[in-house]
């Protein structure tokens, strides 16, 4: 399981089989450069590796106004 | 992914740049991207004095802070809306973090001013977006004026500038399309503006904001839905994902081959502009419509609090 925090909705999820971050971006179908992704404080690419346990920031770049 | 650069472990991939970045370097291709729209757009120099709009949001405090880095010459500008339980979050926000980067801020309140953006969502009878728009650009320009500035910066990035530039191709708006631009030269009554960030995505500027500590969430302004201009980014950002690239080729494209015939079809059709018979603005219609919306909201208000 990899937990995911999306911002700016302030929802969590819980995703299974999810080993890479483009696979939870595919998951969440959003385009890999309309969000950015971090874990612990640490921003990762699309081909970085996920494992049990992670908890991802998944959040949006557009700005609302 | 290896960082393009100094071939580390890369945290941001740039598929329009066909690189990726590690946290130390991407800081370093920003700065590059901003000094080259600085540079060939001509937009200042080290002697000038730079007023800087700050919402409060993530482009315009990147903004802000890359300037100040970069030696220029920078004071914040922050307008205080007056919208109940909303404006002062935005309002602190700016405050901190001009203070934590010792950054010069000046507020301007539209309360103070008379025209709380409260009023006019009460007392006008149109969008309060396009107004609130409207006051927000006036006051600018004022305020840059009025303290000699030589230009004032604002934090648009490409996606702005290109769903922007979509949604006045939608509607062949000649009159936008004539002066849509990263500089708009000084020019009767208005100071000069410029757009440092116009060659950055938002993406770019999120994961900037992140890696210098920015506060990336801001509340939405509790008025807006923003709805159109999200729709037009995510169409973008799909086009953008099958063709990296596509977004900056459209607006430079514009600029360098679409906004001339523009230009000179404005000067033949497009309306004169003279200074606002009651406080100097540049407008087309004697009197300017802040002059007037400040006007009808007064009348409004007072009628209201009589009949109370
Ligand atoms: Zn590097
Ligand atoms: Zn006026």
């Amino acid at each position: 399981m990899v937990t995911v925090h999306l911002e700016p909705d302030g929802e969590v999820i819980e995703l299974a089989n999810t080993k890479s971050v483009l696979a939870v971006l595919n998951r969440l179908k959003v385009r890999s450069t309309m969000v950015i992704v971090a874990r612990d404080g640490e921003l990762l690419t699309p081909d970085r590796k996920l494992h049990m346990g992670d908890t991802l920031l998944v959040r949006k770049v557009t700005s609302a106004g | 992914m290896k960082c393009s650069r100094c071939k580390k472990l890369a945290c941001v991939a740039l598929p329009s740049h066909n690189a990726g970045f590690c946290p130390e370097c991407f800081p370093l291709f920003f700065t590059r991207q901003v000094e080259t729209a600085i540079r060939r757009e001509k937009m200042f120099t080290l002697d000038e004095r730079i007023l800087v709009a700050l919402s409060g949001g993530k482009d315009s405090l990147a903004l802000m802070l890359e300037l100040k880095l970069q030696g220029y010459n920078v004071t914040g500008l922050h307008i205080d809306l007056g919208i109940p339980d909303s404006s002062w979050k935005a309002r602190k926000k700016v405050e901190d973090f001009c203070e934590k980067n010792e950054l010069q801020l000046q507020v301007f309140e539209m309360e103070k001013w008379g025209l709380p953006i409260c009023d006019v969502k009460e007392f006008v009878d149109r969008p309060v977006c396009a107004v609130c728009g409207k006051l927000k650009r006036h006051i600018f320009n004022k305020v840059a004026l009025e303290g000699g500035y030589d230009a004032l910066a604002t934090g648009h990035n490409l996606d702005d500038e290109v769903a922007r530039l979509f949604a006045n191709t939608l509607r062949w708006d000649t009159a936008y399309l004539s002066d849509q631009g990263p500089v708009l030269p000084a020019s009767g009554g208005f100071v000069r503006k410029v757009k440092p960030l116009f060659r950055l995505s938002e993406f770019e500027t999120a994961n900037y904001a992140f890696l210098k500590g920015i506060e990336i969430h801001s509340d939405p302004c509790p008025y807006s839905s923003g709805a159109s201009f999200t729709n037009h980014k995510q169409l973008w950002g799909e086009l953008e994902y099958r063709s990296p690239g596509q977004k900056f080729q459209f607006y430079n494209g514009f600029l360098q081959r679409g906004k001339q015939a523009f230009a000179a079809l404005e000067k033949e059709i497009g309306a004169d502009v003279k200074p606002c018979e009651e406080c100097g603005s540049p407008t087309s219609v004697g009197r300017c419509s802040i002059c007037r919306i400040k006007e009808s909201v007064a009348t409004k208000k007072a009628a209201a609090q009589a009949g109370k």
